[in-house]
């Protein structure tokens, strides 16, 4: 049985208070856990500059993320926590050898892990169903976030997220780490002026996730299945539903609607948030959604395209035919053109003080509390174009967005899939 | 042209035994039905009573689950009763709410806030949830009525008046106790904030700065409160700058 979400608060409450009363008034926000190599030595930075972290969904990129976070010595990671039992046993190992010790929690319930008053920062790398709920909890848990994108699954969860980290004060950073590290043949000419101002943006990438038809499947005793699907409707175990391979043909959970906005939110919250970051719309959302329908004649799939406040145009999937000459591209995947007008060179904001991975710049923040790279506010920005794109396509029709009231104008239909009832007892409330 | 609606026939006819595995491929054409109802009353009307009649007995509770997908996207008033009458089922619960929370008509709210007083308490933090993504403030009474209850519906129905802030909501959690035990304490601080947040949002400085105040002033001297002090504190400086950009 498990327990109600809110039933974290009582211990985050007591951490929020020692964190409060030890930070008020200073700028940095450290742990207070003392551990055995509490002074630090050569390579070991003391506790009091050190991190306390944990890892929720430990499979896949959380693993990846763990190796990351363990390999810093400004960091001490003491949890995982994995609904599988093979991802948290190999996640607990990894920690252990790290350290020399057996001393990492192995927990399958992420809200114990939460309750932990010793832990400071967690890194979510679960699917994305449950992205914005253990955003939330962390965040009234009093810690801070590293999350892996896409952070959203559905266009209500943000703004939610963002009241959260702001309310309690903490720092959660988005997680696409290839925003920054992969697009920067895009990116340096664009802040550069060399372009001149952004008229349009072709991305090319996979469309939305699809319904789950999969059969039922014996549950195999290494998973906890409730858990597993926890907000998500109730459906029977396959493997094929919740593998975490990064594939969205049907093998995957990335390949569902009811965990996944598919590859349009998946690699596309690369793609997005790299031509977003280029082209400097990361504070803007999409004013005008336009639906593309496929051409008569057969040879024309349809597309989408959005419409930034300040007329840029970003296209989903447009024919090659109907674009106009790039002026600097990405691969395959990205192609920019510019007005060519003179403008002004900025300079391209870069991971804090000198951290050269989106890792180092959410520990950085941490440890500062400055606002990361990918900070929460500017990755839901970023998602709400693919999220915006995935309804006009199910829909197949045009919409209008109202940034203000996070509504689709006069568009009841649309309206509805702006978020998804969760199955009790979770909830974002 | 009208959609053809014998096309459906068959495909409604394999829906209603349907179950997880089986070919899904008739599908197609009823979800096809459903983005072109979107543009035409009748076939929306005709494809309601055709979902609602398969949400009785002798259907499966895959084929129930996809109805209430459907039903989510284009259902009206007219299936508030066949959804509601699932509320209480807890294998179906949670899909009938999936329908019923996003359809923009009061009947569909005042199914959930009805069912809140009869399904079981597991049940009920469902019905909490939807009534709070509805953000219907008919239910204020009855959720106002939880936080003296259960912690287990005490704290969902905290963050449900947050959710909401309506006045009475507001005026229900100001009466509430901030440090009352097993979490609810921290519920009604959270959604007492979430209160000052929209109202900050919309403009309404004062009223957002009296809650600011209140909050500050109950943990005033009270060390287990700092973080309460601490962020209403934060929030007094908010409607401060607020006054300031006004300016």
């Amino acid at each position: 049985m498990t327990k109600p979400l809110a039933d974290v608060a009582p211990a985050a409450t007591r951490r929020e208070f020692l964190r409060a009363a030890a930070t008020v008034g200073a700028a940095a926000a450290a742990p207070y856990v003392i551990t055995s190599k509490a002074l630090g030595d050569a390579t070991t930075p003391p506790a009091s500059d050190r991190i306390v972290m944990g890892g929720i969904g430990i499979g896949n990129m959380g693993k990846g993320d763990q190796g990351a976070f363990l390999n810093r010595p400004d960091v001490q990671y003491v949890a995982v926590c994995d609904v599988r039992q093979k991802w948290r046993e190999e996640g607990k190992a990894r920690a252990d050898a790290k350290y020399g010790n057996q001393d990492c929690a192995a927990l399958i319930d992420f809200r114990e892990l939460l309750s932990r008053d010793d832990i400071d920062a967690v890194h979510i790398a679960t699917p994305d169903h449950w992205h914005a709920i253990m955003t939330i909890a962390a965040c009234r848990s009093g810690k801070d976030v590293y999350l892996q994108k896409p952070e959203t699954l559905t266009l209500h969860e943000g703004p939610l997220m963002i009241a959260a980290a702001r309310r309690y004060g903490r720092v959660v950073s988005g997680g696409s780490q290839r925003v920054l590290g992969d697009y920067r043949g895009i990116v340096d000419p664009i802040w550069a002026g060399e372009i001149g101002n952004v008229k349009s943006i072709d991305i090319s990438v996979g469309g939305p996730s699809m319904p789950c038809y999969l059969p039922a499947q014996p549950t195999p005793p290494d998973i906890d299945w409730d858990l597993w699907l926890g907000p998500a409707p109730w459906e029977p175990f396959n493997s094929g539903r919740c593998d975490g391979n990064y594939g969205t043909g049907g093998n995957s959970w990335r390949s569902y609607v009811d965990y996944s906005g598919g590859s349009l939110t998946d690699w596309g919250a690369h793609h997005f948030g790299g031509a977003i970051f280029a082209a400097d719309l990361r504070e803007l959302q999409p004013t005008k959604v336009t639906y593309h329908p496929a051409a008569a004649d057969g040879k024309t799939a349809a597309y989408m395209s959005v419409t930034y406040p300040n007329g840029t145009e970003l296209f989903h999937n447009r024919p090659a035919h109907l674009r106009p000459a790039p002026s600097v591209a990405h691969q395959g995947a990205i192609q920019v053109a510019g007005d060519g007008k003179p403008r002004a060179a900025k300079p391209v904001p870069q991971y804090r003080n000198g951290e050269s991975n989106i890792y180092g710049d959410f520990i950085e923040c941490a440890k500062t509390r400055q606002r990361p790279f990918r900070d929460i506010e500017l990755a839901v920005n970023t998602m709400t174009t693919p999220h915006m794109i995935a309804i006009g396509y199910r829909l197949e029709r045009s919409l209008t967005w109202d940034r203000a009231s996070q509504q689709f104008k006069n568009d009841e239909g649309a309206n509805r899939l702006l978020d998804r009832a969760r199955r009790e007892p979770w909830s974002i409330s | 042209m009208p959609f053809d609606l014998t096309t459906l026939d068959e495909p409604l006819k394999t829906l209603a035994a349907y179950d997880w595995g089986a070919d899904a491929a008739p599908f197609k054409a009823i979800d096809a039905a459903v983005i072109a109802a979107h543009a035409d009353k009748a076939l929306r009307a005709e494809l309601e009573k055709r979902f609602t009649d398969l949400l009785g007995g002798g259907t499966t509770r895959a084929a129930k689950e996809y109805v209430c997908r459907k039903l989510m996207m284009i259902g009206t008033a007219t299936s508030v009763p066949a959804l509601a009458a699932l509320l209480g089922d807890s294998d179906n619960s949670h899909m009938a709410r999936f329908a019923l929370e996003r359809i923009p008509v009061p009947e569909a709210g005042n199914a959930l806030n009805k069912a809140l007083a009869t399904v079981s308490e597991p049940l009920k933090v469902g019905m909490i949830s939807s009534l709070a993504a509805r953000r219907d403030p008919a239910c204020v009474t009855a959720l106002t009525a939880l936080l003296k209850g259960s912690p287990l519906l005490a704290i969902p129905a905290a963050n449900a008046l947050g959710s909401i802030h309506s006045a009475e909501a507001v005026q229900a959690l100001a009466a509430a106790d901030p440090f009352a035990g097993e979490g609810v304490g921290e519920a009604i601080v959270n959604a007492r904030l979430a209160c000052a947040e929209a109202f900050l949002a919309g403009g309404k400085r004062t009223d957002a700065l009296a809650i600011y105040q209140a909050l500050a002033k109950a943990a005033s001297g009270k060390p287990d409160a700092k973080a309460v002090e601490l962020a209403a504190t934060r929030g007094i400086l908010t409607c401060a700058d607020a006054v300031a950009a006004a300016s």
